[in-house]
C-alpha cells in the first residue's frame, strides 16, 4: 500500500507525490496545511489541495521573486513582503546588503512557526535579520493603512481562492501604489498562465490603470506544473525592465549575492513572454 | 431482511443504554455494500452521506474502497476528519452558492454537477478547474421519492447545454440521472441509460462520465424485489456502454436503511375511543422523521408474541402529527416496553429534528471497523489556541 497525496488543483491533471513521511498537518481557521517528505522533492508543503512550496525547487521561485525587482531597482532600501510566511522571499531579499529594512506581512503566525521548524532552509535564520519588522496582519488591511512608504513590494500570496484572494484584487493593488515610493517596483506570483489564464489577464486589467508600466516575467518551477510560473510586474518606471545587459551584471556582482537559478541573463530573458500569453493580453490597455 | 439483533441482545442494549436508540451494525452495512457491487459490476460507487451522515458510516465504506457523494460545506467539512480522498468524491447538489463551490475547491473535490444555464455560469471562473456532470431528468420517473421534478435539465436541452459549456470554456466530462430514492421498477434506470448513451454518441465531446444516481430499493414491506433482480436490467442496459465510460452510482438509502434499529419504549398508554394509543419515547420528529420527509413506512414490532389487536403508536412531542403508525396490528403492551422499527438507517437520523427539545435518538455502533492507524506518521503539534490539528489531507490508497 503506497502513501501518496495528489494535487487537486485541476479536475482532469494533476501531479501526485509519494508520501514518506508527514511532518506537519494542521487546519487553521484561515488555510488546512500539511507538510511531508517525498523522495524527490524534499519537504513539500500544501495548503487546500495545491503544492506552496518544496525544498527541492523554492530556490527558482524565490531567487526570481525577489532579485528581479531588487536588481532592476538597484538602489531599494525598504522592502514590503505581503504573505511569504515560509520565509523564502525574506531569507532572498536579505541577501541584499544595500537593503536597510523589510516589512514582512503574513497574515498567519501558524505559517511562519510552522515552516521554522519543518522547512528551516526556507528562511535560513533570516527571520531573525535585524532589519526584518514580522508583521502578523491581513496584507490588504496593512497596505491600505500603512503610512509607510516601500522602494519594492513582493507579493508572495497563496492561490486565489481562499485567503490569499483578496490579494489579487483592484483594493489590493491600490494600497500597494499608495505604499511605494516614487519608481517603486510591485512583484507578485501570479499563477500558472498555460493552465490559467484568467489569473494574467485578470491581474493586467487590474494594474493597468494603476501602474505607468506593467507586464509578466516568467520562469519555469517545476512542482508548479503545466508551463511558466507568471511573475507580474508594475510600476511608474519603465525603463526597469530593460536594463543594460553590462549594468544589471554589474550590480549583480556587486550586490555579491550566490544564486542557483537567477542571473542577469535570466533576468532579461524572463520578461519574453510566450505568444500565448501576448495574444491573452493585447487588447488590455 | 434478516434482524441482525437477538431479541434478547435488543433488551440488553436498551437496559445499557437506555431508549430512544438507533443501532447500526457495521458488519451488515458491509454486506449491502458487497451486495449492491455483485449486482452491478464495474460500477463506481459514492455514498450519498445525506442518507445518514455517520461517522462509523464513512469509516466502513471508506475501507472499502467507496467514495463519497457530497452536497453541502458541512458534509464536506466531515468527510475531511476521515482523510478520505478527494479525488473520491462529488458534490452533486445541483444547485450552489459560490461558497458552496470554494469550499469544495479548497477540499480538493473537482467533480461538481449542474442541470441549467445559470449554475454553468457559476463555473465560468471555475472553469480551468472543474469537470461537470450534467443532470437529466426523463419523463416516467416513477420512485417513491420522486427527484425528477425539482432537478435535471430535458433530454433535449442536454446537447444545448454541453454546446454551451463548451463556448464558455468549461468542461463537461458526463451525464447523470436521479430517479429518485427507493425506486419502484428498473425500468427508469434502463431508459434513462440507454437516453444518456444516445445523447453521448451525439456530442462532439468526448463525455467519460455516467452516474447512474440512485434509488436501489431496500425492503420495507417485504414485496420488494432483491437487489440482484432489481439491478439485472441495469446490468444488461449498461453493457451496451463503451468500456471508456466510467459508470458511477450514488446508493444512499441502500446501503444504510437495513444496517440501522430503531428501538424505543412506551412511555405511555391510553385507550381513545375504543383504540389504545401507545405513545413512544421516539416519533416522527425524531428518528420518525422518515414518515414525513421520506414517505417511509418501517416494519416495527414488539419483543412479545402475545395476540395482535388494531393500536395506534405516538411519538412523544406535544404536536398531533407525531403519530408513528395507526391501524397497526400488535400485542397488548404495557409502559416500558420496548417497540423495535427495522430499516431505520436512511434518512430517519439525517432529518430528525430538536422541537420540544427532546434528545434524539443515541446511536449505538456495532462491529466498527477499526480506523486506519496514521498515528505513528502523524507528528502533532499545535502552535496557537486558534490552531486545530486534524488528520485530514493525505490519502491512502
Amino acid at each position: 500500500m503506497s502513501k501518496v497525496w495528489s494535487e487537486t488543483l485541476y479536475d482532469a491533471y494533476g501531479q501526485t507525490f509519494s508520501v514518506d513521511k508527514i511532518y506537519f498537518e494542521s487546519k487553521t481557521e484561515h488555510q488546512h496545511l500539511m507538510i511531508f517528505h517525498n523522495a524527490v522533492f524534499g519537504r513539500v508543503m500544501v495548503l487546500d489541495g495545491i503544492v506552496q512550496t518544496t525544498e527541492k525547487d523554492e530556490f527558482i521561485y524565490h531567487e526570481m521573486l525577489t532579485h528581479v525587482p531588487l536588481l532592476s531597482h538597484a538602489n531599494a532600501k525598504r522592502v514590503l513582503i505581503i504573505g511569504g510566511g515560509d520565509g523564502g522571499i525574506l531569507r532572498e531579499v536579505c541577501k541584499h546588503s544595500s537593503v536597510e529594512h523589510i516589512t514582512q506581512v503574513e497574515i498567519d503566525q501558524a505559517v511562519i512557526d510552522m515552516a521554522k521548524e519543518y522547512l528551516p532552509a526556507h528562511s535560513n535564520g533570516a527571520f531573525d535579520d535585524p532589519r526584518a519588522n514580522i508583521v502578523i496582519d491581513d496584507g490588504i488591511k496593512f497596505v491600505t493603512e500603512s503610512n509607510e512608504k516601500f522602494d519594492i513590494i513582493i507579493s508572495d500570496s497563496t492561490d486565489p481562492i481562499g485567503p490569499g484572494e483578496v490579494l489579487f484584487s483592484s483594493p489590493f493593488y491600490q494600497g500597494c501604489k499608495r505604499c511605494l515610493n516614487d519608481n517603486g517596483i510591485l512583484v507578485t506570483q501570479n499563477g500558472v498562465a498555460f493552465m490559467q489564464p484568467d489569473e494574467v489577464t485578470t491581474t493586467a486589467k487590474r494594474l493597468a490603470p494603476l501602474f505607468k508600466d506593467h507586464s509578466f516575467y516568467g520562469a519555469a518551477v517545476p512542482t508548479y506544473i503545466g508551463g511558466i510560473m507568471t511573475f507580474a510586474w508594475a510600476s511608474d518606471n519603465n525603463e526597469y525592465r530593460n536594463p543594460e545587459p553590462d549594468t544589471l551584471r554589474q550590480r549583480f556582482e556587486e550586490a555579491k549575492i550566490k544564486t542557483s537559478y537567477y542571473n542577469p541573463e535570466i533576468h532579461q530573458a524572463s520578461f519574453a513572454l510566450p505568444q500565448y500569453i501576448m495574444n491573452a493580453l493585447k487588447d488590455i490597455k | 431482511m434478516k434482524a441482525f439483533l437477538s431479541d434478547v441482545e435488543i433488551q440488553r442494549l436498551a437496559e445499557q443504554n437506555g431508549s430512544p436508540l438507533l443501532v447500526l451494525d457495521c458488519a451488515q452495512l458491509q454486506k449491502q455494500y458487497k451486495s449492491l457491487q455483485q449486482a452491478l459490476p464495474g460500477v463506481d460507487f459514492f455514498y450519498a452521506l445525506k442518507a445518514f451522515p455517520n461517522d462509523a458510516v464513512i469509516n466502513s465504506l471508506k475501507q472499502m474502497g467507496v467514495g463519497f457523494d457530497l452536497a453541502s460545506s458541512g458534509e464536506i467539512e466531515q468527510i475531511r476528519q476521515h482523510r478520505v480522498n478527494p479525488r473520491r468524491t462529488i458534490h452533486t447538489h445541483p444547485i450552489k452558492k459560490d461558497k458552496d463551490i470554494r469550499d469544495a475547491l479548497r477540499f480538493g473535490c473537482t467533480t461538481f454537477v449542474v442541470d441549467n444555464i445559470e449554475e454553468l455560469k457559476k463555473f465560468r471562473k471555475y472553469r480551468h478547474r472543474v469537470g461537470l456532470l450534467l443532470r437529466l431528468s426523463f419523463q416516467g420517473m416513477t420512485a417513491k421519492v420522486d427527484l425528477s421534478r425539482k432537478f435535471g435539465c430535458a433530454a433535449n436541452e442536454a446537447l444545448h447545454l454541453i454546446h454551451r459549456a463548451r463556448q464558455m470554456g468549461i468542461h463537461i466530462k458526463g451525464l447523470s440521472f436521479h430517479v429518485g430514492s427507493q425506486s419502484a421498477s428498473p425500468d427508469a434506470h434502463v431508459d434513462a441509460i440507454q437516453h444518456c448513451l444516445d445523447i453521448m454518441a451525439q456530442s462532439d465531446e468526448p463525455l467519460s462520465t455516467l452516474d447512474i444516481g440512485g434509488g436501489f430499493p431496500v425492503n420495507y414491506d417485504g414485496n420488494t424485489v432483491t437487489i440482484e433482480q432489481f439491478c439485472a436490467p441495469i446490468r444488461t442496459a449498461l453493457e451496451a456502454i463503451p468500456s471508456d465510460i466510467n459508470v458511477i452510482a450514488e446508493p444512499g438509502r441502500f446501503l444504510v436503511a437495513p444496517a440501522v434499529i430503531s428501538i424505543s419504549s412506551v412511555i405511555g398508554k391510553a385507550n381513545r375511543s375504543g383504540t389504545t394509543w401507545y405513545y413512544l419515547d421516539d416519533g416522527v420528529y425524531g428518528s420518525f422523521s422518515g414518515r414525513i420527509y421520506d414517505h417511509a413506512e418501517y416494519p416495527l414490532r414488539t419483543l412479545n408474541s402475545t395476540d395482535v389487536k388494531p393500536c395506534v403508536l405516538a411519538g412523544p412531542t406535544c404536536d398531533s402529527i407525531d403519530v408513528i403508525a395507526e391501524n397497526i396490528l400488535l400485542p397488548e403492551m404495557e409502559i416500558g416496553d420496548l417497540v423495535i422499527a427495522e430499516m431505520m438507517g436512511a434518512y430517519t437520523a439525517a432529518t430528525a429534528t430538536g422541537f420540544n427539545s427532546l434528545d434524539k435518538a443515541k446511536i449505538i455502533v456495532l462491529n466498527e471497523v477499526a480506523k486506519e492507524n496514521n498515528s505513528a506518521l502523524m507528528q502533532k503539534k499545535t502552535y496557537s489556541d486558534k490552531t486545530v490539528n486534524i488528520d485530514t489531507a493525505v490519502t491512502f490508497h
